[in-house]
Formats: structure tokens, C-alpha cells, sequence
């Protein structure tokens, strides 16, 4: 019974991004896709593949791998965000 | 069978369940560096990203979601039949179809797409670099959830309330693919769809 509910939520936020997307929100309509994604994910990770009922251990390796993947993101975009790109000649931007 | 190197039943179900959660933590890193070079890309050429998404076919896309998500609902059903001695089978089919309708509907879009992307240039080509790389990945990952699928059903009959660890870990895969997926479907097919 759970598990069609998850469906069904998952069903509705799919039709409420849909939607939203043509409401002209300008870069509010990114941010809303992103939050409307990220409650997704959250959906599948909590009831599909029971992290409702998993122990510490396996919670803790779900979260291990976004943690690394906002170091890594962290780390290049100090990289990215402070330099000049200097592009060759040959390379169209 | 032998469980010597594990205690208990449970402590082996458990290691074969972190052992897959920690693959799917290295899957992440495999996707990640293309969903950063897709912000910097974007934040540098957001204009060309929007005509490029307006390219799309966004009916299909939206089909494709709710596809991907119920062959999500189908797997979740199809573990915990196998919990339970039920029905697996019959789960696990459908499952397969539903990844097999995604594929055909994803191959027939990138046919379409690709007379658009062989003309683009500039920022819409990394537009459509980055399109191409990232739902071909997915779909690459997709193939292959689907051959592990179509292999348990084969030996379906193995599996019981006592064992069925590799229904369960193919499951947390499957919906990790679907994950990946729900983040692809709004930055590629949902930019400024007002203005489409």
C-alpha cells in the first residue's frame, strides 16, 4: 500500500513540475524543478529502496556519496567560480 | 550455502545491501562531473540551453518519466515478492517492460533530435553534447538494469522468503537509475517552457 502511495506522490510532483514549468517564474522555475527533484529522490530513497527501515550503517553509506559529490562540487567550482577562462584558439566557447 | 564468514542470516543480507549502496555511491561520482559541467555550462550559456530545450520533445519526455517511475513501483513490488515467496516473476516482466518502452521511446527521440544537434553550434552544440552524454549514460545503465532484471526472472524460482538478496540489491540500482533520471527530465525538457 505504501509503495502505490510513493507512486502516487511521485505521479502528482511529476505533473506539478510539468506545470509549473510553464508558469513564467523566471529562474524560480530551476529552483522549483531542482526542490520538486530533490523531494523525488527523497521518495524513492525512503520507501523504494527502504531507507524508512534500513539500519545506521546503510543510511549513513546513502548519504556518504552526496556528501563526497558536494565536497568534489565545492572544491571544483572554487576552481571555476574565482578564474578567467582562457580558451585556445582552435577551441569555439 | 555456507555463511561462515558471516554471524547471522540478517548480517549477510546487510552486507550484501551496503556493498550495493556503496556501489551506487562510486555510480554517483561517475554522474556527478557531468552534472557540474552541465551548471557551468549553463550558467555561462543559459540562452542557447533554453532554445535547445525548446528542441525537445517534451510530451515524450513527460511519457518516459512516468514510465521510468511505475517500472520503479513494479521493482519496489517485484523485492517484495520475493520476501515473500509471492509472485516475483510477474513483477520482474513487467518491470523489464516498462524499462524496454523507456529505451525505444528514448532511441526514437535522440533519431529525431539528431538533425538538430548535427546543425547546432556554439552554446546550443554543448547544449546538445551534454543532452547526448548524460541520457546516453543513463540509458547505458538502463540497458543493463534491464539484463539483470530479465536474469532474475530467469531464475526466478530461486528465490524465497529465506533468500533474495539479489532481487533487493538489483532493486536499489534500478531505482537509482530512476533517480538519475528524475534530475535529467527538468534540465533538459523543462527550460523556460513559457516563453516555447
Amino acid at each position: 500500500m505504501s509503495y502505490v502511495l510513493t507512486w502516487l506522490g511521485l505521479m502528482a510532483l511529476l505533473a506539478l513540475t510539468f506545470g509549473s514549468a510553464y508558469l513564467p517564474m523566471g529562474p524560480w522555475n530551476s529552483a522549483t524543478n531542482m526542490a520538486i527533484s530533490c523531494l523525488k529522490a527523497l521518495l524513492i530513497a525512503v520507501f523504494f529502496m527502504h531507507l524508512r527501515q534500513a539500519g545506521a550503517l546503510l543510511r549513513l553509506a546513502a548519504c556518504i556519496g552526496l556528501l563526497w559529490l558536494a565536497l568534489l562540487f565545492g572544491l571544483s567550482w572554487t576552481d571555476f567560480g574565482t578564474r578567467t577562462l582562457s580558451p585556445a584558439p582552435w577551441s569555439s566557447r | 550455502m555456507t555463511t561462515s564468514q558471516f554471524g547471522s542470516a540478517l548480517e549477510r543480507r546487510e552486507a550484501s545491501l551496503f556493498g550495493m549502496w556503496a556501489f551506487l555511491a562510486t555510480e554517483l561520482m561517475f554522474f556527478g562531473p557531468l552534472f557540474f559541467g552541465y551548471v557551468h555550462a549553463r550558467l555561462a550559456q543559459h540562452d542557447a540551453f533554453v532554445s535547445g530545450s525548446h528542441h525537445m520533445h517534451i510530451a515524450l519526455g513527460t511519457l518516459n518519466t512516468a514510465i521510468l517511475m511505475t517500472s520503479s513501483l513494479t521493482m519496489a513490488l517485484a523485492v517484495r515478492a520475493a520476501q515473500r515467496s509471492g509472485p516475483t516473476r510477474i513483477w520482474l516482466a513487467l518491470t523489464a517492460l516498462f524499462g524496454l518502452a523507456f529505451l525505444g521511446i528514448k532511441a526514437s527521440e535522440w533519431v529525431m533530435e539528431f538533425g538538430e544537434a548535427a546543425r547546432a553550434a556554439g552554446g546550443e552544440a554543448r547544449f546538445y553534447f551534454l543532452y547526448y552524454a548524460m541520457t546516453g549514460l543513463h540509458a547505458v545503465h538502463l540497458t543493463i538494469g534491464v539484463g539483470v532484471v530479465a536474469w532474475l526472472w530467469l531464475y526466478a524460482k530461486r528465490f524465497s522468503a529465506e533468500y533474495h538478496a539479489p532481487v533487493e540489491v538489483s532493486g536499489l540500482y534500478w531505482h537509482f537509475i530512476d533517480v538519475v533520471w528524475v534530475f535529467l527530465y527538468p534540465m533538459f525538457y523543462l527550460l523556460e517552457r513559457y516563453n516555447a
